[in-house]
């Protein structure tokens, strides 16, 4: 009842004119700017920070995380249309997303990537209302055992990344481990794989990384079959710009899969939409009928994905209001902006403020249905771009990748190293090394190495706290069941063959 | 000897690369502590990526040799039409040193220019058209609408 009182509340604060003007406001600046690769969440909160000081707390926070999940669905749109992914999030987007603009079907990939954000985020703010009090509690049981535990099982998913090999795989992985151990190490202040230079001090940043893998590995691909003409095809018509029935109805799963898979991951402090995104994407091709449409341009491999990067908004605000635990970058800034209006995060933030509380649980209904308004009629103009002629499309790809990695630091070092990394991608493309999991070694590695070391400081080295906890137990096994099942598919068919042979 | 003759080439040196690139990471590794005395060390984890790189190269030119004596159909790379992507590599490097000296704008520019007219082979008008108005978009949005900072020639641009 007193969630029901709560709402009812919330409600009739967000319906004020202007709280409603702030809320559509918020979310038409996050998603334009959120479409720029290199601005994601954290940079265009960050960016956006100081248009909101001068306004009440709860217009504040209304704003301010509309901007937040307006960013990440902008984010969404460069990886499907151009496979530009704006952030580490967006990486498994690309997958899918891309292979439908490519198969002529960017408009219902971009159509689903709404949808499955307005469900995600909608199921998220249910979630936040219901379940946050006790789920902060839960969160605070995860230390480093259970975060080493859960960067495996991230990592697990590699097998599903595979392509045709999966030695190939792990060492697109390996390189993606390695290239998170560059910079200062945390533990001893010593430098590892710097090569002297003072800008990798802070390690290689994802977005120089994933642009350079995919958008210019892509470009450079395309640049080998020199088509000048149009590349991909637009399919002319509404009906044919927007997702079918049938569409709807393949992704029926993936959308409560993203969302509660996003939600619970954005929970966990520091696990972040990127590995939601990726856990998402890994259970939705495991439990698939036809896996191998995976990568092909699967419509569940865009929404899975997506639903888990918007769903893990919800939940990355969990930790945030009822414990002032700011879980990610831009959770960060947003706790910033809550000291700066004079409020007090903590256990009580929602207990002394429920109408702020209440005011932005509402206004995220409503962003919600902002944004699904906002985005569906600019699936069709979206989907245009990719009409442009390819001497057009892939320079301008080009100018977008430089600007979007040299944004990140300002330092030119990122775009010599963008080049370099696009050079290894186009490669791995020709030699079938998938790119993905190079991006998943990245950004788990760090947390994952951090993880260790701290798990076996608290032991004084004894391995088994990394294993004998139910928490990190449970996950460990999960992982090992998800790295061992190809192996048990290859043997059954092996058996099979010989089963065969020999009748 | 013949599995090795027809073992992919292009397959042959990326599998060897990566050993050498991981045998590097060990060598490195091997120079700071493995262990210290509050547990694994700065050198714990690339040892054992650099250990695992060189394993699984190695494992990959061993499955290679497999799929050969088995007669298995070998995949081959095709490393056809490389010299437009050598040229888009040229001009990108050309691109990344100009930025310094001559900012993003001018640099954007002439790549453009570069790509459409020697890879693309299209008119000098398309080249200079897509060039001029894709670097003045870039320069409203992000330069004075976004008030992105990016590299500056002398010209202010």
């Amino acid at each position: 009842m007193d969630v029901l009182n709560g709402l009812m509340q919330g409600f009739s604060i967000a319906f004020e004119p202007m709280n409603l003007l702030w809320c559509f406001v918020g979310v038409f600046l996050g998603t334009v700017v959120g479409v720029l690769p290199g601005l994601g969440p954290s940079a265009t909160v960050a960016l956006l920070l100081p248009l909101t000081l001068q306004m009440n707390p709860t217009a504040g926070i209304i704003m301010m995380s509309g901007i937040y999940y307006g960013a990440k669905y902008g984010g969404s749109t460069t990886s499907i249309l151009l496979n530009v992914p704006g952030e580490s999030a967006s990486v498994v987007t690309c997958l899918d997303g891309f292979a439908m603009a490519r198969n002529g079907r960017a408009g219902p990939a971009l159509g689903i990537a709404a949808i499955s954000s307005f469900i995600a985020g909608t199921v998220g703010v249910v979630l936040l209302m219901l379940v946050a009090p006790p789920i902060a509690q839960f969160a605070l049981r995860f230390g480093p055992p259970e975060y080493f535990a859960l960067m495996v099982l991230g990592l697990s998913m590699v097998v599903l990344l595979a392509g045709k090999s999966m030695v190939k795989a792990l060492l697109s992985m390996l390189l993606g481990l390695w290239c998170a151990t560059i910079g200062i190490d945390l533990f001893t202040d010593g430098a590892r794989f710097t090569f002297g230079r003072i800008e990798l001090m802070d390690g290689v940043n994802f977005v120089v990384v994933a642009i350079g893998t995919f958008a210019i590995g892509e470009v450079l691909a395309n640049l080998g079959v020199q088509s000048s003409g149009q590349n991909f095809t637009v399919p002319k018509g509404l009906r044919n710009l927007l997702p079918n029935w049938q569409d709807m109805k393949d992704c029926r799963f993936a959308f409560l899969n993203g969302s509660i898979v996003g939600f619970f991951v954005g929970v966990l402090p520091g696990a972040g939409s990127t590995i939601a995104s990726f856990v998402s994407y890994g259970i939705e091709k495991a439990v698939s009928r036809h896996p191998e449409r995976f990568g092909t341009g699967a419509v569940e491999g865009v929404a899975a994905p997506e639903a888990a990067n918007n769903s893990e908004t919800g939940g990355a605000l969990v930790p945030l209001l009822t414990l002032g635990i700011p879980g990610s970058g831009t959770t960060a800034i947003l706790l910033a902006a809550l000291i700066l209006w004079g409020l007090k995060p903590g256990p009580l933030l929602i207990q002394d403020n429920p109408q702020m509380f209440w005011g932005l649980v509402a206004s995220m209904y409503i962003g919600n249905v902002m944004l699904l308004i906002l985005n569906l009629p600019l699936v069709p103009v979206f989907a245009q771009i990719l009409r442009l002629p390819g001497y057009v499309l892939y320079p301008v790809i080009l100018g977008i990748s430089i600007i979007g990695v040299y944004s990140v630091d300002q330092t030119l070092l990122d775009v010599w190293l963008v080049v370099g990394f696009g050079v290894l991608g186009y490669v791995m493309r020709q030699l079938d090394y998938p790119a993905a999991p190079l991006i998943l070694g990245l950004v788990l590695g760090d947390l994952m190495e951090n993880a260790v070391r701290q798990s076996l400081m608290m032991s004084n080295g004894d391995i088994s706290i990394l294993y004998s906890r139910p928490l990190s137990a449970t996950m460990l096994l999960f992982a090992a069941a998800i790295l061992v099942g190809p192996l048990f598919r290859q043997i059954n068919s092996w058996r099979l063959k010989v089963a065969e042979q020999e009748s | 000897m013949s599995g090795w003759r027809s073992l992919d080439k292009s397959e042959l040196v990326g599998a060897l690369v990566l050993m050498a690139f991981g045998a590097y990471i060990v060598v490195e590794a091997w120079g700071w502590p493995y262990l210290t005395k509050d547990g694994p060390g700065p050198g714990f984890f690339p040892l054992w990526i650099g250990i695992s790189m060189v394993g699984l190269s190695a494992a990959l030119v061993a499955l290679q040799l497999v799929d050969i004596k088995r007669g298995r159909p070998i995949h081959r790379n095709s490393w056809k039409d490389t010299g437009p992507v050598l040229a888009g590599c040229l001009a990108l490097i050309v691109t990344a040193a100009l930025l310094k000296p001559a900012g993003f704008v001018v640099s954007y520019v002439l790549l453009t220019i570069f790509l459409v007219r020697a890879v693309f082979r299209e008119s000098w008008t398309a080249a200079l058209t897509v060039a001029l108005v894709s670097a003045a978009g870039f320069w409203v949005l992000f330069v004075k609408l976004l008030r992105v900072q990016l590299p500056a020639g002398p010209w202010g641009f």
